[in-house]
């Protein structure tokens, strides 16, 4: 009878662990669209005195293959918000006319009213398309200021974020501590995952299971159950925000260090936009200068002399959101200085060396003709668009193929967890009736005494 | 490699995704006509129709130049054609007034188509251009050349150039002081004083005129020759504006305007690509659907 009751007992271990078979192998198949879940599963031991058990529920995961994902996923927010930042702004830039048509209309428009210097018509031809250079440098000065503006909100929008995913890193931290539950593992990722998107860096595994995040200048984000607190402060001098992590008492810039999407914004911001606003500012300061120094030379309808066509820039910087037309000129065509001094009235000789500026290496230290300067400011933003494509591009295809790897490894085939499930009900099928017939047995044993 | 069905999903639907994108580009293509409609679809190509956009920009510009010179110099040389009849017409005259036998009376007659000439031949030299300008009044535009009076010439001898280029000029206009002494003979001065020897019946400086108006017809034949040379420079800089005009756009047709045969195809390529795998997406969806 004991060996019977024994048996009773083995049966109903093994239905147990059928159970917890068919428990996993469903949670499983009702996680198979759940973005991050790793598969779990449950493993069986033979009982010393016979029968079955379920062991510790594990998941199948590669800690070295979600370290790549980790930061696969940093550098493809980067290039994917590097490439989307870049391409609004040279869509920007290359509606309507650009600077350099506006440039070489200015110069047709010279050429013009030179082959007929006392002709009002021309002339005020030739004060509207410098109004229209004007307008087009300033404008453009405003949409790529514009542009680093909204990736300075951006900026400003997501640094809360990562810092309450980093809180969140370090309480997931401590709940694996203390469960060491696979979805609490998965979940952990998950948050990590969306932290690398937003700063990009790294996360590794400390031997005590902690998950450490660190930036990629070194600054330690995470540490345990310990998160710094990443924040925003004004920079004084760009009216920027800066990213700071502050922690023990001390507060530390590691713009420098983030990568990400807000990594991407900042190097946007303060690098390919501001290249562009720096050779839009040259540009303006270039175009000036060369048109005022031989606008002054000349004489003008009047016979005047020292006349400019622009108001003098101060200095580079700003110049193209500054750069006015000359107020007097504005108002006063025959002001165009088309002549040379002591000229007559219909001499152009300074109009032909207004219009030669055309092909004149003004612009960029002398590098570069004014229109080419205009066409490279765009050009070189295109390049760099085109790079940040290619980048996306790589990044999407090392994306693609780490996601592979993981749903290899990790991922949930329904119809494998179905046929799991077919196989566990099975089994507790046959163990139910096993267990049926050792209580009949037990019970017929019982009625015969 | 072990695959779920979920990647399997994914894959299909990725694909699907990446056709469609592919259709989309080569759509906005054919119906644009450009390869390149950003600087980052090719910045090197973009850069070089820019600039070709430029250049295209400047030779327009310096067209309208050449264009407006050209009409000037029509403009004059068809003043210097009817100066040419006029100093014709005197000559003749003189001829006629220089005769020994004609009586005083006969010579005021002449002496009146004289002045009457005179003033035509005024009045010509001093024509205004349609910009404003006087035509043969050198650099001194706005001031009329000849005196009314007297025909003397009040204008300065500097001849205009244009930009007929990003870095050419060409003259495009006449001064009067071809029609002075600087020239040859001071024309219209002498048809006033001819006209005055004739009234006042002067035979000595009659015979003495029929010299000078040889001269000026020679003069002007020269002065015209020059303008028919400018006008020549002219035209064959317009030639060569409407040629460039031709080749830039050539070169910006080549740098990032599609092949219109070849994009085609590829629109067709595509769209069949998408076709197929939206079909594979479906029967995926199909095969791993749990009624299956």
């Amino acid at each position: 009878m004991s060996d019977l009751m024994s048996l009773l007992s083995l049966g109903s271990n093994a239905l147990s662990a059928a159970n917890n078979g068919v428990a996993i192998a469903t949670n499983n198949a009702t996680n198979a669209n759940t973005e991050g879940y790793s598969r779990q599963t449950i493993d069986f031991e033979s009982s010393l005195l016979g029968g079955v058990t379920s062991g510790t529920t594990g998941r199948d995961a590669s800690a070295l293959l979600q370290q790549r994902i980790r930061a696969s996923a940093g550098s493809l927010a980067h290039s994917t918000q590097t490439q989307a930042s870049i391409s609004d702004l040279e869509d920007t830039l290359t509606s309507g006319s650009g600077i350099d048509v506006q440039l070489s209309n200015l110069f047709s428009r010279i050429a013009q009213a030179s082959a007929s210097p006392t002709d009002s018509t021309l002339r005020e031809a030739v004060v509207q398309a410098t109004r229209d250079l004007v307008g087009g440098i300033n404008g453009r000065a405003a949409q790529v200021a514009s542009a680093r503006q909204d990736a300075d909100v951006r900026i400003g929008q997501n640094v809360p974020q990562a810092a309450q995913l980093a809180h969140q890193l370090a309480d997931a931290n401590r709940i694996v501590a203390k469960s060491g539950d696979p979805a609490a593992l998965d979940h952990r990722e998950k948050i990590a995952k969306q932290l690398s998107s937003l700063v990009g860096g790294a996360a590794r595994i400390d031997p005590d299971g902690n998950m450490r995040f660190l930036l990629d200048g070194g600054a330690v984000l995470v540490d345990g159950t310990h998160a710094a607190t990443l924040q925003t402060s004004t920079d004084p001098t760009t009216g920027y925000q800066i990213a700071q992590v502050a922690d023990g008492g001390v507060t530390r810039d590691v713009s420098g260090q983030l990568g990400g999407t807000i990594g991407a914004d900042i190097t946007f911001r303060d690098t390919t936009a501001k290249k562009t606003a720096d050779q839009l500012d040259q540009l303006a300061y270039d175009t000036a200068t060369a048109f005022n120094t031989q606008h002054a030379a000349n004489a003008a309808l009047d016979g005047t002399t020292g006349n400019k066509m622009f108001v003098a820039p101060a200095s580079v910087s700003g110049a193209a959101s500054q750069l006015a037309i000359d107020p007097t000129l504005d108002a006063n065509a025959s002001k165009l200085a088309l002549g040379s001094p002591g000229g007559a009235i219909g001499d152009n000789s300074g109009g032909l060396a207004l219009f030669a500026l055309a092909t004149a290496k003004n612009a960029v230290g002398g590098t570069k003709t004014l229109t080419d300067a205009a066409v490279a400011f765009v050009g070189d933003l295109g390049s760099a668009g085109a790079t940040a494509k290619s980048d996306n591009d790589r990044d999407q295809i090392v994306s693609d193929h780490l996601a592979s790897l993981r749903d290899s490894l990790s991922g949930v085939d329904t119809q494998e967890e179905l046929t799991k499930l077919a196989r566990f009900q099975n089994a507790s099928s046959a163990i139910t009736k096993f267990v049926s017939s050792i209580n009949d047995m037990l019970t017929n044993l019982i009625q015969s005494l | 490699m072990r695959i779920t069905d979920h990647r399997i999903v994914d894959i299909a639907a990725a694909a699907a995704q990446r056709n469609q994108s592919t259709v989309g580009e080569l759509s906005n293509q054919v119906s644009t006509g450009l390869r390149v409609s950003k600087p980052s679809d090719d910045p090197a190509a973009w850069m070089t129709a820019q600039r070709e956009k430029v250049r295209a920009a400047l030779n327009d510009g310096t067209s309208q130049v050449v264009d407006a010179g050209h009409e000037r110099l029509v403009a004059s040389d068809g003043a210097l054609s009817t100066l040419a009849g006029i100093v014709s017409q005197a000559r003749d005259l003189a001829v006629e007034g220089s005769n020994d036998t004609l009586s005083a009376a006969a010579r005021q007659d002449i002496a009146t188509q004289l002045n009457s000439l005179f003033d035509t031949a005024v009045s010509t030299a001093n024509t205004i251009n349609a910009d404003g300008e006087y035509l043969f009044s050198g650099e001194n535009s706005l001031t009329q050349p000849f005196d009314m009076t007297t025909g003397a010439y009040t204008g300065d001898a500097a001849a205009r150039a244009v930009n007929t280029g990003p870095q050419a000029t060409q003259i495009a206009t006449v001064p009067g002081s071809g029609l002075t002494a600087a020239g040859g003979v001071d024309i219209l001065p002498l048809i006033k004083t001819l006209a005055t020897a004739m009234s006042t019946n002067n035979a000595a400086t009659i015979q003495s005129s029929l010299g000078g108006l040889v001269t000026a017809v020679n003069q002007l034949s020269l002065l015209r020759g020059q303008t028919g040379a400018r006008m020549a420079v002219l035209e064959t800089a317009k030639t060569a504006h409407d040629q460039l005009a031709t080749r830039i756009q050539t070169s910006i047709s080549n740098g990032v305007e599609i092949d219109t045969v070849q994009a085609a195809s590829d629109l067709a390529k595509a769209s069949q690509a998408l076709s197929i795998s939206q079909s594979v997406t479906t029967h995926v969806l199909q095969l791993l659907a749990p009624s299956k």
